[in-house]
């Protein structure tokens, strides 16, 4: 290999951490959805990095997985982001206050 | 053994099977609203799905494992049990979701994800790699989003829904991230596998530790379980009634499921691979006091009963969590994971009744806090004796089997050595008898201010409570003559 893959672990950790910092600090939901894209694509780093350097295919058969289910949970999120556009008149995750935090 | 051996996938299969069904007659029709036709089939499929695994149970289709497709798929006794759990809990709900959706719109979709969910649910319980675990558990989540957020007009309904989707999302990446830092360390997603590269050890035993760690975030999260709890109070409260019983039994039996079976199957104490990264039983031990004792006082201030029941499942997840934190390899191993087992089943029914009844004082429009229940007692006496039982049972008093099942908990946690826990288990249980008597008092006790203008009683949200609390009574004496199901079922993932 000819990047060690010691960087590829530290590179998906970046990448996660940057997520997860989207994640925690973005208040519209748009960018906690594409927060939480880069957390999973952080692991698909490492599954095909370590797929290689483990010399087997499974990693990288289970990152296709975890894309296809990455756009399923986009779906699902997105169409219930639009119903709290559509009953908040906002897509601030923090504006939607009835229930008690 | 069974022939063909994919047969023993049934329950899973049927549930799938009706799901499509559903599809099938909603489409056809989209237009008019049967519900009689939507819950009727619904029912029937979950009916048959739960038939088919108490069948395979009794006559121990499970007690050699069932592996399929190269060890991805395991099923034993351990899997039908929960297969058990999930559709009897679907079953009590698609009953009592047919009075309380009433002539809301979309009930063909209704069932549809809780049938698919439920599907979910059946492949996490028979997950034989990380890679069927992640897949399963987001066929759980996906549709239970969905379903929170299903009355989309309610602005409580919604908020619950997106906030079950943000933490639910964010866990599942920390999930996923683990899985591909236990590959990294072990090189192969195959519980079995796991468990064979761990007995030498790892080169990275590091990676392999938070990788753990962010698996049982994954679990804690889907079985409302600190830290990840944020989301249950919410996703509860808003969520049509119903469908808080079902996220509530269910989907937290289905997180436990997935958590016995990963980290006894692949991380197990003995090994030195797991030694060297992290001894999960004390992460175990320690979430298990916070989330119980976080659930229990946090239960004991709220004024809304649903927001209680709430509070009370993040408690008694704290309690199953004993049965993970006891498995420290002294005494008997089974005995507390059957146990665990056991409190999951007795809590699906005992759990969902009491939410049943919170939907059936919403389909009255009665209010959601104490003081509204107030007087109840008098204007529905023969439901009102069902939510008594349902907190007793809850509370851990012999009126139902939720005594036993805690006993034989703080039995095992004894018998494992860690006796400190069993008895911070006795003292929250304890505690947790004074916020649900507070039930029982204003049912029974409190004068209403007004009182309630009952008109009708939905016959099958009735039957529902009904049949949840004669299982929660029936299991007290039952558990003593099924209890080694349980025991049984818990013994083979330990051979």
């Amino acid at each position: 290999m000819a990047v060690p893959v010691q960087y590829y672990l530290v590179f998906s950790t970046l990448v996660f951490c940057i997520g997860l910092f989207g994640v925690l600090t973005r208040r519209n939901a748009l960018f906690f959805l594409m927060s939480v894209e880069l957390m999973l694509n952080a692991a698909n780093i490492n599954l095909v990095a370590f797929s290689f350097y483990h010399g087997n295919l499974t990693g990288q058969v289970f990152s296709l997985f975890t894309m296809a289910l990455a756009a399923a949970e986009v779906a699902i999120g997105i169409g219930i982001i639009l119903v709290l556009y559509r009953n908040f008149a906002d897509v601030d995750v923090t504006s939607a206050t009835t229930l008690r935090w | 053994m069974i022939e063909p051996a994919w047969a023993a996938t049934a329950p899973a299969l049927v549930v799938a099977v009706t799901a499509l069904v559903l599809f099938l007659v909603d489409s056809i029709d989209p237009e008019s609203n049967r519900p009689a036709l939507l819950s009727g089939v619904a029912l029937v499929g979950s009916l048959a799905a739960m038939g088919v695994a108490l069948v395979y149970l009794l006559t121990g289709v499970g007690e050699s494992p069932v592996s399929l497709y190269g060890g991805q798929l395991v099923v034993d006794q351990m899997t039908l049990f929960f297969h058990v759990i999930f559709t009897s809990v679907t079953t009590v709900v698609v009953l009592g979701s047919h009075d309380y959706l009433d002539s809301h719109p979309y009930q063909a979709e209704y069932y549809i994800l809780m049938l698919l969910a439920v599907t979910g649910m059946a492949m996490m319980a028979a997950s034989g790699s990380l890679a069927v675990a992640f897949v399963a558990l987001e066929l759980a989540s996906l549709p239970s989003y969905a379903l929170v957020a299903f009355m989309k007009q309610n602005r409580g309904s919604v908020e619950a829904g997106l906030k079950y989707f943000l933490i639910g999302a964010l866990s599942s990446a920390v999930f996923v991230f683990g899985i591909s830092l236990v590959y990294a360390a072990t090189g192969t997603l195959l519980l079995d596998g796991i468990a064979d590269q761990l007995v030498e050890g790892t080169a990275l035993p590091g990676v392999l530790g938070v990788g753990m760690l962010m698996l049982i975030g994954g679990f804690a999260y889907k079985t409302a379980s600190a830290p990840f709890h944020f989301w249950a109070p919410e996703a509860y409260e808003g969520a049509p009634a119903p469908v808080s019983a079902f996220i509530s039994s269910a989907s937290k039996a289905a997180g436990f499921a997935l958590a016995f079976r990963v980290l006894i199957t692949a991380f197990p104490v003995a090994s030195a691979g797991v030694q060297n990264a992290l001894d999960w039983t004390v992460v175990a031990a320690v979430l298990a006091v916070v989330t119980m004792t976080l659930g229990n006082f946090a239960a004991a201030t709220q004024e809304n009963v649903k927001r209680m029941l709430a509070y009370s499942s993040i408690g008694h997840a704290g309690y199953v969590l004993i049965a993970l934190a006891s498995l420290t390899g002294t005494g008997d191993q089974s005995l507390v994971l059957g146990a665990g087992m056991i409190h999951l089943l007795v809590y699906g029914f005992m759990n969902t009744g009491a939410f049943l009844f919170v939907a059936l004082a919403e389909y009255w429009d009665v209010g959601r806090t104490f003081e509204e229940y107030s007087g109840l007692g008098t204007q529905a006496p023969f439901v009102s004796v069902a939510m008594t039982v349902f907190m007793f049972s809850l509370a851990g008093l012999p009126i139902g089997a939720g005594f036993l099942s805690k006993y034989y908990l703080f039995a095992g946690a004894v018998n494992g050595g860690l006796w400190w826990l069993a008895l911070v288990g006795a003292v929250n249980s304890a505690l947790s008898l004074f916020y649900y008597s507070r039930v029982v008092k204003a049912l029974w006790i409190d004068e209403p201010d007004e009182p309630h203008t009952i008109e009708s009683y939905p016959a099958a949200l009735y039957g529902a409570i009904v049949v949840a609390a004669v299982v929660t009574v029936g299991l007290l004496p039952g558990l003593f003559l099924f209890d080694g199901v349980a025991f049984d079922a818990a013994a083979v993932l330990f051979s």
